[in-house]
């Protein structure tokens, strides 16, 4: 851990742009995650969030600006900034061939944590997975991949945990059961990036929020306090359908009601 | 506190363990992939008197070089990476160079098999048998030579991004490789087809081998013919590290 202060932020990203050719994708984005803090990155189609979640990886490389992960710079110190991440992306998938305790053996070794065959079955029943512990990762549903894939995100503890869409495509019940373990991560200390869709989702499981569109942050705190100091707003009193303004009222009426692609 | 991160050694021990593992469970296709110029290899038995043992298992181990380059290396490549795998890998502290050289490893450990079985194959089957030398010769050389063919299959994945069609091309070229390499270095197809296959990927890498297996008919042609095979990988190469991107967005 390079932070030893506990309010350090574990990720910061500070004036972060991104072109594709002459196309501007992000436009000097600058937000910090803490520790201990569900942080949501809500926005249209198209409007920067894989952008931004992807220059925070380090899948792609910024025109400008400085992203730091628990204090390594994910350009300078590309492998300490991702050893200090758990990464849940949103299409991912592991080797089919490859048994789930095989996978989780495989990512622990990558991170440099050594896992028994017990300590594997043992994370295994945490997530109630341990009768399927020779199973392939193609044969489990997509909570249970969605709960490998966490599981994995986590295995060596790290200070940041980036989770891109990660309730999409499940039921209700399989939803909830990964709020209370995302709720679970950040009462541990993580710091949770969350993007999403849902504005249920970030209503109820985020700490703070940052609304980006074309490629800007538009609006950055609680989603209390946006809904709040957006309530007046006249085209966020049009978004509204049952007179109580929501966080997806101000999230239309902030982003506009035309689809985006 | 600091962090420490794995030594690549040790990231790069756990993804060939990982490889190795697909690898096997994937042995059927591997299986396939003998198969093929096994086959080719008895049912050319009668040409061993005509055309000489080295010819015969020259061209077989070329064919077998060529369905792992095209095949199996680029089939999985293209399909880990429509998968996501690979980014999954990315995000992780593996350093990029583990990830691919995991991979090949994997098919040059293929190819060894492949020339073994061929070996064994055609000393048994067709009666081809050669010195010490010539085994060591012809095990080292299909290792220099199955790099053209891997480096070919990385052009193609680098060049197209759907899945389904990667493999379809890289049947469609198997094929042609196959079928022009062979009848077209018999002479079937004319004395031009001839010299262009001598000189292609497919005729350069079959003179070689055959010098390799018989140590002592090594000549200047077969200097100029490893020349162009790493001149054709050195290429290949590049153009394939260029070109791959490790998703299709």
């Amino acid at each position: 851990m390079n932070n030893d202060n506990h309010t350090t932020p574990v990720l910061q990203v500070d004036s972060l742009n991104v072109y594709y050719g002459s196309f501007q994708a992000v436009r000097n984005v600058s937000f910090e995650v803490r520790p201990g803090e569900i942080f949501g990155l809500l926005g249209p189609n198209g409007a920067g969030k894989t952008s931004t979640l992807s220059a925070v990886e380090g899948l792609l490389k910024p025109q400008s600006g400085n992203i730091h992960v628990a204090g390594y710079s994910i350009r300078e110190q590309p492998l300490y900034a991702r050893a200090n991440m758990g990464v849940q992306l949103q299409a991912t998938s592991f080797q089919p061939e490859l048994t789930i305790t095989e996978i989780i053996q495989l990512y622990a070794g990558i991170y440099g944590v050594d896992l028994s065959k017990e300590q594997v079955l043992s994370i295994l029943a945490n997530i109630k997975l341990q009768d399927s512990a020779n199973k392939k990762y193609g044969q489990l549903s997509g909570g249970q991949q969605q709960r490998i894939s966490l599981v994995i995100a986590t295995i060596h503890d790290p200070h940041l945990v980036l989770l891109d869409e990660p309730t999409t495509g499940l039921d209700p019940q399989s939803r909830r059961q990964l709020w209370v373990r995302i709720e679970a991560m950040r009462d541990k200390g993580h710091g949770i990036l969350l993007t999403t869709h849902s504005m249920e989702e970030a209503e109820s499981v985020c700490d703070r929020i940052a609304i980006i569109d074309h490629g800007r942050i538009i609006a950055t705190d609680t989603p209390q306090s946006i809904i709040d100091s957006n309530r007046e707003r006249p085209e966020v009193i049009q978004a509204s359908r049952k007179g109580k303004i929501t966080l997806e009222d101000v999230f239309i009426g902030l982003t506009g009601t035309e689809v985006r692609s | 506190m600091t962090t420490t991160i794995p030594s690549a050694g040790s990231v790069f021990i756990k993804l060939l363990r990982a490889d190795m593992t697909t690898l096997w469970r994937n042995r059927r296709a591997s299986l396939l992939v003998v198969l093929v110029p096994t086959v080719i290899l008895i049912s050319w038995k009668s040409i061993v008197a005509w055309k000489g043992g080295p010819f015969v298992l020259s061209n077989c181990i070329t064919v077998g070089l060529t369905a792992i380059g095209l095949m199996g290396y680029s089939n999985t490549l293209a399909r880990d990476r429509d998968k996501g795998i690979f980014q999954r890998l990315r995000v992780s502290p593996a350093p990029k160079w583990t990830i691919m050289t995991s991979r090949l490893t994997v098919q040059l450990f293929m190819i060894l098999i492949t020339t073994i079985v061929l070996f064994i194959v055609g000393d048994k089957f067709d009666g081809i048998s050669l010195t010490p030398m010539g085994y060591a010769g012809g095990l080292a050389i299909s290792i220099v030579c199955g790099a053209v063919y891997l480096s070919l299959g990385q052009v193609i994945v680098g060049l197209i991004k759907n899945v389904e069609t990667v493999n379809v091309v890289t049947r469609l070229i198997y094929f042609i490789f196959i079928m022009v390499g062979m009848f077209g270095e018999l002479g079937m197809m004319g004395e031009a087809m001839k010299q262009a296959v001598h000189w292609s990927p497919y005729g350069t890498v079959k003179n070689i081998i055959s010098a390799a297996v018989v140590p002592t008919s090594w000549n200047k042609d077969s200097t100029m013919a490893l020349l162009a095979t790493l001149g054709y990988t050195i290429v290949f190469t590049v153009l394939g590290v260029r070109w791959f991107r490790w998703n299709t967005r």
